[in-house]
């Protein structure tokens, strides 16, 4: 393999976070919004899910990065994409984890 | 969380005692409801109880041979035409074999309803015959999905569906249908409210401010569209405030068109297989006006080279695009064709072109010093050269569709369209096999133009089985098949990037194709020599009825300029 084939190496931008999402009570949106983190590149380790007085659902979840856009802000906006999902964004202070 | 049923009732209103009608009655009705003639489909067992119904109804069914035919065909319909496409499958492989179709929908944002067929309710989830999760399976890859639990719910579905599928953002929807829905009878009916996706309309008028400060006060400003223009209307839009600037323009796969091909501000397609004067113009403007376009990997190269001293304007219905790969000095989310109308960077001011006019020469004498050499050594035919004859021979309105490979970026670059609707490719996904049904579903779309689909000889034998549906329905496809016996994109990077190790790249072992289309009886004829290619297009255009043109090619020859993966823009390898 040339040079010009070598792939390079994913470095982890370190971005980990929680996101407040709310979402309407309709079958398969929590699914949806999981699926949509994950396949942005980031990893949920704690997920809490828990329904309003408007019947609508509170989902807060926390990520970490593992090969996303690495930036929260745009998670936010595909997530708020999504059918059913009516908010997305981000609580509390977003970290930069230390690099080696 | 509760199911879509029960949320509809709790949130919509119950019509009661209306006519009795089965769950496969209501689907097809409101499909017809939204305007729908043609849908592109295949019957199979779970589906069967709205092929039962569909006779009954005014719907125009067209029966590819395979699910995938369907899909792309419903894909090159809606291209076409601007309209929402319909295809309807089966439960398991039918709703698989849709699955390449759906994901080309989404990621060239093509507003398609895909239909499936599902097992009765109580045997989901038991691994029942041609039984599989189709809407876990397609989460990724639809704008939105439903399951229909009750048939009163089926009508403000479909409403609903074919609205998500067309605002906005174009992309695929897909409602999948359990049997036992299809056949139930209900004298409900449930009206769904719309949830309300609160969008803006345009960018605010202090970016739009924003943006015409920049604009004035560029050297060297820059248009970058892509397929946003077609998809967002805005054409027109674009053409005029070009022209009132006078700013150069480079367009991505998916954006050609949407300025003549010999307009003079145009310098061409950008990217991998760009043109140098709009590759060269990108990595020197001080000013990048993005239009419906969304920094590709295909089009910019290695990121961080992209245009690295530009300021960017960045114009796109979708926020999510906004600073996702490329940060934005200023943003313009909403519709683009508001936006394009909005802009008037010189309304106050008399337009200094002087400013600019440096820029514009250099930019346009590159174009004029890397214009296309169509003198090529030998007899053989030489595929630019055909392309570039053909596109011109061609009706002012011809559709061009094509496959996947060398010869879809030999049809970008050597062919003219004048209209974004005129090239239709699979552009996000890449699908080979895509040209062959998405050319028969832009002629029945669009019946009075010339659609003429370039295919290579990889490409064509992935969905040639729509051959038959060409023939079945009478569709005057005009077939270009440019055969070099090779997977010949793959041929090319095995030659310049892994030292010349050929691997499963060689089809010397092709079909005789002209016999494979006289068996599908598509009428069809050989071209071999470059003396033979100018009679070939007079016989090409000509033809009343679908026609192959089996065109042999050099397995050698190669695309230029390429832009190695992983490299600046700037780093183009030629000839």
């Amino acid at each position: 393999m040339t040079e010009l084939q070598r792939d390079k190496t994913f470095e982890s931008s370190g971005v980990s976070g929680t996101l407040k999402v709310v979402l309407h009570d309709v079958s398969g949106t929590l699914l949806r919004t999981l699926g949509t983190i994950e396949r942005r590149g980031y990893d949920y380790r704690d997920v809490h899910c828990t329904q309003r007085v408007d019947g609508d659902f509170d989902l807060l979840v926390r990520i970490e990065d593992i090969g996303g856009p690495r930036n929260l802000d745009i998670l936010c906006k595909q997530l708020e994409r999504l059918y059913n999902v009516v908010s997305a964004e981000k609580v509390g202070r977003r970290k930069r984890a230390e690099r080696a | 969380m509760t199911t879509a049923t029960q949320f509809a009732k709790q949130q919509t209103e119950i019509f009661e005692n209306r006519a009795p009608k089965s769950g496969a009655q209501l689907l097809l009705e409101a499909i017809e409801a939204q305007g729908v003639d043609l849908i592109f489909g295949y019957p199979g067992g779970a589906i069967m109880p709205v092929y039962d119904v569909l006779p009954r109804t005014s719907l125009t069914h067209i029966l590819c041979r395979h699910e995938q035919g369907c899909g792309m065909a419903a894909i090159g319909y809606a291209r076409a035409t601007g309209k929402v496409g319909t295809a309807l499958a089966t439960s398991g492989p039918g709703a698989t074999n849709l699955v390449t179709a759906i994901a080309d929908a989404y990621l060239d944002s093509v507003p398609v309803v895909f239909i499936t067929g599902q097992v009765p309710s109580d045997l989901m989830g038991t691994d029942a015959f041609q039984e599989v999760d189709i809407v876990g399976i397609t989460m990724p890859i639809v704008k939105h999905s439903y399951i229909a639990r009750d048939p009163a719910d089926i009508p403000g579905m479909v409403a609903e569906a074919y609205f998500i599928a067309g605002e906005g953002r174009p992309g695929p929807v897909l409602i999948d249908l359990p049997k036992d829905v299809a056949n139930a009878v209900t004298t409900e009916r449930h009206r769904w409210r719309p949830y309300p996706k609160v969008k803006p309309e345009m960018g605010t008028s202090e970016n739009i401010s924003r943006a015409e400060t920049l604009i004035r006060a560029a050297e060297r400003p820059l248009f970058y569209i892509g397929g946003g223009i077609a998809q967002g209307d805005g054409v027109a839009e674009l053409r005029e405030l070009v022209e009132r600037t006078e700013i150069p323009v480079v367009s991505t796969l998916k954006g050609l068109g949407s300025l003549p091909s010999d307009h003079p501000h145009y310098l061409g397609m950008l990217g991998m297989h760009g043109l140098k004067a709009a590759n060269y113009a990108v990595q020197e403007c001080d000013l990048l006006i993005v239009a419906g376009a969304r920094f590709d990997d295909r089009a910019t190269g290695k990121l961080d080279t992209f245009a690295p001293g530009a300021k960017v304007i960045h114009m796109d219905i979708d926020v999510a695009e906004i600073d996702k790969l490329r940060r934005a000095d200023v943003f313009l989310d909403g519709s683009l064709k508001k936006n394009l109308s909005a802009l008037d960077p010189f309304k106050d001011e008399p337009y200094e072109k002087a400013q600019i006019e440096p820029w514009r020469e250099l930019c346009y004498s590159r174009r004029s010093m890397y214009e296309w050499d169509y003198d090529a050594p030998g007899n053989g035919v030489y595929a630019p050269k055909l392309l570039h004859d053909l596109s011109r021979r061609a009706p002012d309105s011809a559709i061009f569709t094509c496959d996947v490979g060398q010869h879809q970026m030999w049809v970008a670059q050597h062919c003219y369209f004048d209209d974004p609707k005129d090239h239709i490719t699979s552009g996000g996904l890449g699908t080979m096999g895509f040209g062959l049904p998405a050319g028969l579903g832009a002629k029945l779309g669009a019946p009075d133009r010339t659609v003429i689909t370039v295919s290579g000889d990889g490409s064509i034998m992935m969905n040639i089985q729509e051959l038959q549906t060409l023939h079945r329905y009478g569709i005057p496809l005009k077939i270009v098949l440019l055969d070099n016996s090779a997977l010949g994109m793959v041929r090319q990077w095995q030659e310049v990037f892994f030292e010349q190790n050929y691997s499963e790249v060689n089809l010397d072992d092709n079909p005789e194709f002209s016999k494979v289309a006289e068996a599908f009886r598509v009428e069809s004829f050989v071209v071999r020599e470059r003396s033979e290619v100018d009679a070939g297009i007079d016989r090409l255009l000509a033809a009343d009825g679908p026609i192959l043109m089996h065109v042999k090619i050099d397995t050698m020859e190669n695309v230029w300029p390429l832009v190695p993966p992983g490299r600046s823009n700037a780093d183009m390898m030629e000839r």
